[in-house]
């Protein structure tokens, strides 16, 4: 390992400041919780002279729900998620997602924002955010802009945001009554594990038929993917076990997984199948008729 | 001997006063607070950083060692390479294999040819990465069949690869074999398993006036890092003071790696004149420190109708890697226990020991016989679902009892509690009742395995083994306890502690235990084998009983009353005729001093004599045998070939039980280590690169994957040779769990693995058709 890099911290309370930090010092980098950033610098070489601490800002910490959506702010941390009753009772497939990361240590302090700015292909916050159709608001000095949570992800390890840019805040519509999602992982032990495939699921139905369902699926690409195809089958059908098995084996054959040491990509398809049927399955379960 | 007859005496009287109660450890407070202090704690801000340069190929000769840009990097203060060696640049432990610091070849990927010293970690870094080496690249040898091919490169010269043989010719094995009803034959490989204690390796020398070094580190044999870093200077033993600082987890791995890391820090201050530290990495540890020797064990044995073992075959081969270090010991100790804890009349035993162009292998906790019991007790299992019977019952009518001969043919006479220990955990987990059928609960398939353990403990063969620990009274009625056996998190000193109480009747916190320092405690060998409290133990009680003697003596004159009658209780000496007729250890203390007695003794012990043939493999391979059961139950979902180890019912023949607590203690982590070994953790080398050294990727259990561990069932089956009759805990403890787990994913899904981790997509692909 390497040591950590001699870089100044700085410790913005605002984050008209935090921005005016990164477009204005040279290789500088923003930092939340760490428990990503650290360890790479550990790793890899990564050239910054400044890191701009994002915990220090309160507008950014917050879970509401306004205006028939769920926002939070960017540094929420995966305890603040696993804490709130609004997110475990409307949105159960992010709650999931973050209860199943890391150990309490790493959830107290590795944040929302950084999970996802990471933009690690296994990153566990990606399939329930799909899922969830959330938004990223997405911020710079001068601008102000909301994407797609997929468009986040630009490859393993690298997000879109442009060097002075910040996410600073996720949203998606609130959930209406009576809609169901889940999240699925499989690691290699019980606790502090990188997901080898993880699975969200996102169902609404009407009079028994599928209205929306959208599937998404982790650590099978070089990012978070939507199972388009899949969701397609599903909706406007009456839903069965039999439809499921059926669209989820679909899923086995849609992912792009790739052979490494944590497991062989035929094992990462066959438990794509195996996890999207659990997650579609436990979704629909959690749809009020 | 009168000690002796004390002794027995307190052994057999019906209740102790601290011995095999469960006490709270006195340094539980500070270990659980943060305020415990380890080598890293002790390193002041202006040391030298030493950090090591390693080879970046598996073989190949070394032309040249450039350190000229290094020495430019602002804060690198030297380059030390084989030429700055005062002693010899010679650190093998079995064979003189291995060079402290390579300058003519190296022998695998991350073989150590130079040590950057420097003002900060930023510039030993850079430091390391200038240095240039230029190599002539030599073919590298990476597997068993490789080493063992006539065309191998040999990479120690010699006429071939291997380091060492064994072998065992104990009865006629083509008359066992002829008895046999049913005969089973199989091959078992076992892979590195990596420690991953949580405190990497670490050393910290300081440099006193011109002919001394103090060195503080983490290791388990105090008095062999003074040996070997001694060679290295060049210096006499008594110039080396060595301080082992609290250890952070061992497991066997700093046994091996406290004279390595200790020898570099201790050679750069000595160098240089200044402290230095030598903190490895995670990853460094990881991919270059010693690891559970990989083994194949081919095994073939046999039973009659009765279900009696007729014979066994077996032959083993170990992959060193690129040293031997401890592969003979290791070797023997497979050789040795070939035949597991059953009475086999016919044992015929090959082993060899194999160099490969690989990291290398060293000790750890089981040594040997998690890969050899993980063999005989697959072949238990077949042999018994063979003949029809169950495989608890087929155990039952095969194991030692007293009067029976192991493997090397040595007679057991007392001391012998496997048959305990095995129907203790088929009664606690209702075995008869529940062993039948596999239950589906939810499409998950649930198994019950079971399996036995037996551990020599200490060294191996004839090899002489002894213990020394040293007690002093102090003048207010206090005790200083000094030994050099280590505390790496299993509590052996503490365990001494309760034994010195025991004998003297003295509160256990009036005795404060003084850890390893080679200028003031007395040299105990080794912590490894098992031997701490057994071998460490018995040294305080003669100590204790030295003691003793005096005090009683003393004391018997302030009361007025004979030796005899003498009780020494709760910190004070009572007349047992006349208990109100008493004095303080803190009187007692003064009038010793004024009376001129001696207040201080030295504790010696060694076990009886044993002989040993090497050429027959015959004899008594070690003093006493520690033995175990486990029963694991398992859930098996084929859907993912996830394995979830549901519960666990430990048993153990410990001898005596000085603490449960400290028993449960090192069970639970054997369980968790075990339940890695068996399941996920695999260390994926190629090329003999490991490329997955850190937590990430190497995976060890959480506690969320710790199953449900039944109370220990606590056998004594007192040893006559040791302190109260105890017996070593440490390693046993790992051995059965990983072969009870991998006997019950066979009952929950037919499916017999031979090679480890039974990982979830190896179970997966087998339940599949895949030939696991």
């Amino acid at each position: 390992m390497r040591p950590l890099p001699r870089f100044r911290v700085h410790r913005p309370e605002s984050l008209e400041k935090a921005l005016e930090l990164l477009a204005t010092l040279e290789k500088a980098k923003p930092i939340a919780g760490g428990t990503d950033l650290i360890p790479l610098m550990r790793e890899v070489e990564v050239d910054v002279k400044h890191l701009i601490d994002l915990s220090h800002i309160g507008e950014l910490n917050f879970i509401r729900e306004e205006e028939g959506y769920i926002r939070i702010g960017a540094t929420t941390t995966l305890s603040d998620l696993v804490a709130s009753e609004l997110i475990a009772s409307k949105a159960p497939a992010l709650w999931e997602a973050a209860a199943s990361m890391g150990s309490p240590q790493i959830r107290n302090r590795g944040t929302i924002g950084g999970n996802l700015c990471n933009a690690s292909p296994a990153a566990d916050l990606g399939p329930p955010l799909l899922a969830l159709e959330a938004e990223a608001e997405i911020r710079s000095l001068d601008e102000r802009r909301w994407i797609p949570i997929g468009e986040v992800f630009a490859g393993p390890k690298v997000n879109s945001l442009a060097e002075d840019e910040l996410l600073t805040e996720v949203r998606f519509k609130t959930p209406p009554q009576g809609a169901g999602s889940a999240f699925e992982k499989i690691g290699r032990r019980r606790a502090v594990t990188l997901a080898l495939v993880n699975a969200a699921a996102y169902i609404e139905v009407e009079d028994e038929t599928c209205r929306v369902a959208r599937l998404a699926l982790g650590a099978v690409a070089d990012r978070p993917l939507r199972m388009g195809e899949a969701e397609e089958r599903l909706m406007g059908k009456e839903l069965s076990e039999e439809l499921i098995e059926e669209v989820s084996a679909l899923c086995g054959r849609l992912v792009r997984p790739i052979d490494d040491v944590r497991a062989s990509a035929w094992y990462r398809r066959e438990m794509s199948r195996v996890l999207s049927r659990r997650a579609l399955l436990k979704a629909w379960r959690r749809c009020a008729t | 001997m009168e000690a002796e007859e004390i002794l027995e005496e307190l052994a057999e009287r019906g209740e102790f006063i601290v011995i095999g109660r469960g006490v709270r450890r006195f340094d539980a407070l500070d270990k659980a607070l943060g305020r415990a202090k380890f080598t890293a704690d002790y390193v002041e801000r202006d040391a030298l950083v030493v950090k090591v340069v390693r080879s970046s190929l598996p073989h190949a000769l070394i032309k040249g060692i450039n350190i000229d840009e290094a020495l430019k990097i602002p804060g690198v203060v030297a380059v030390l390479t084989a030429g700055d060696i005062p002693g010899e640049n010679q650190i093998g432990y079995a064979l003189p294999d291995q060079p402290f610091l390579n300058d003519v070849k190296v022998h695998y990927v991350g073989d150590p040819i130079a040590l950057v010293c420097a003002e900060n970690e930023e510039a030993a870094f850079k430091g390391v990465e200038a240095v240039e080496i230029d190599y002539e690249e030599l073919q590298a040898v990476y597997t068993i069949d490789e080493a063992l091919s006539e065309d191998a490169p040999r990479i120690h010269g010699g006429e071939d690869n291997i380091a060492v043989t064994t072998r065992v010719r104990k009865g006629d094995i083509e008359e066992g074999f002829s008895k046999a009803e049913a005969i089973v034959e199989d091959t078992y490989e076992t892979p590195y398993q990596e420690h991953m204690y949580i405190e990497p390796e670490a050393a910290y020398a300081i440099p006193e006036g011109h002919d001394k070094v103090t060195v503080i580190g983490t290791m388990q044999s105090p008095f062999l890092v003074r040996e070997k870093v001694a060679g290295i200077l060049g210096w006499n033993l008594n110039q080396v003071r060595v301080i082992q600082a609290l250890t952070g987890g061992a497991f066997g791995g700093k046994d091996d790696m406290g004279p390595l890391v200790c020898a570099k820090a201790a050679l750069a201050a000595v160098k240089l004149g200044r402290p230095a530290a030598l903190i490895l990495d995670r990853d460094e540890s990881a991919a270059y420190s010693v690891k559970r020797y990989p083994a194949r064990i081919r095994y073939r044995s046999g039973a009659d109708a009765e279900g009696r073992m007729t014979a066994a075959e077996v032959d083993i081969t170990v992959d060193c890697g690129a040293y031997a270090n401890r592969a003979p010991f290791w070797l023997w100790r497979m050789t040795a226990h070939a035949a597991g804890p059953y009475e086999v009349e016919a044992v015929h035993v090959d082993g060899r020991a194999v160099y490969t162009n690989k990291v290398f292998g060293g000790s750890f906790r089981g040594f040997g016989d998690v890969a050899m019991h993980f063999a005989v007790e697959s072949q238990m299992d077949m042999l018994a679902e063979k003949l029809g019977l169950d495989p608890l019952e087929f155990r039952l009518r095969n194991v030692l009892r007293p009067g029976s001969r192991t493997t090397t043919n040595q007679l057991l006479d007392h001391s012998v509690g496997i048959e305990e220990c095995l129907r203790g955990v088929a009664e606690a987990s209702d075995w008869w009742n529940r062993r039948g059928e596999v239950k589906r609960i939810e499409g998950k398939l649930r198994g019950l395995g079971v399996a036995c353990a037996h551990h020599g403990i200490s060294t191996s063969r004839g090899a002489p083994d002894w213990s020394a620990a040293s007690l002093i009274l102090n003048e207010d009625g206090t005790f200083t306890y000094r030994t050099g056996i280590c505390e790496l998190g299993q509590g052996s000193q503490f365990g001494h502690a309760k034994i010195v109480a025991e004998i003297l009747g003295a509160p256990l916190e009036s005795i404060r235990v003084e850890g390893p320092d080679t200028d003031s405690t007395p040299n105990a060998r080794p912590t490894h084998g098992s031997r701490g409290l057994m071998l460490g133990g018995s040294a305080a009680a003669d100590a204790a009983l030295r003691l003793r003697g005096r005090m009683v003596k003393v004391a018997s004159e302030m009361l007025g009353c004979d030796e005899g009658d003498v009780e020494l209780k709760d910190g004070r000496a009572y007349d047992r005729r006349r208990p109100e007729n008493s004095v303080s250890f803190r009187e007692l203390a003064r009038e010793m001093y004024i009376r001129g007695v001696s207040p201080a003794a030295y504790g010696f012990y060694a076990p009886p004599r044993r002989y040993f043939d090497p050429e027959t493999g015959l004899g008594v391979a070690y003093p006493v045998y520690t033995f175990a059961a486990t029963v694991a139950e398992v859930e098996v979902n084929p859907e993912t070939g996830e394995v979830k180890v549901v519960e666990v019912w430990p048993s153990m023949d410990v001898g005596r039980a000085i603490d449960p607590l400290l028993i449960e203690g090192q069970i639970h982590g054997a369980i968790a280590q075990g339940l890695g070994f068996a399941l996920t953790e695999n260390l994926i080398v190629e090329e003999g690169r490991v490329l997955n050294p850190n937590f990430k990727d190497y995976v060890i259990p959480s506690s969320m994957d710790m199953p449900r561990v039944s109370d220990v069932i606590i056998v004594e089956k007192p040893y006559r040779h040791s302190a109260f009759g105890a017996k070593g805990v440490g390693e046993p403890a790992i051995i059965s769990i990983v072969s009870a787990i991998a006997n019950a994913v066979y009952h929950a899904t037919g499916i017999r693995f031979r090679t480890l981790p039974i990982t979830a997509e190896r179970l997966y692909r087998a339940l599949r058709g895949e030939k696991p």
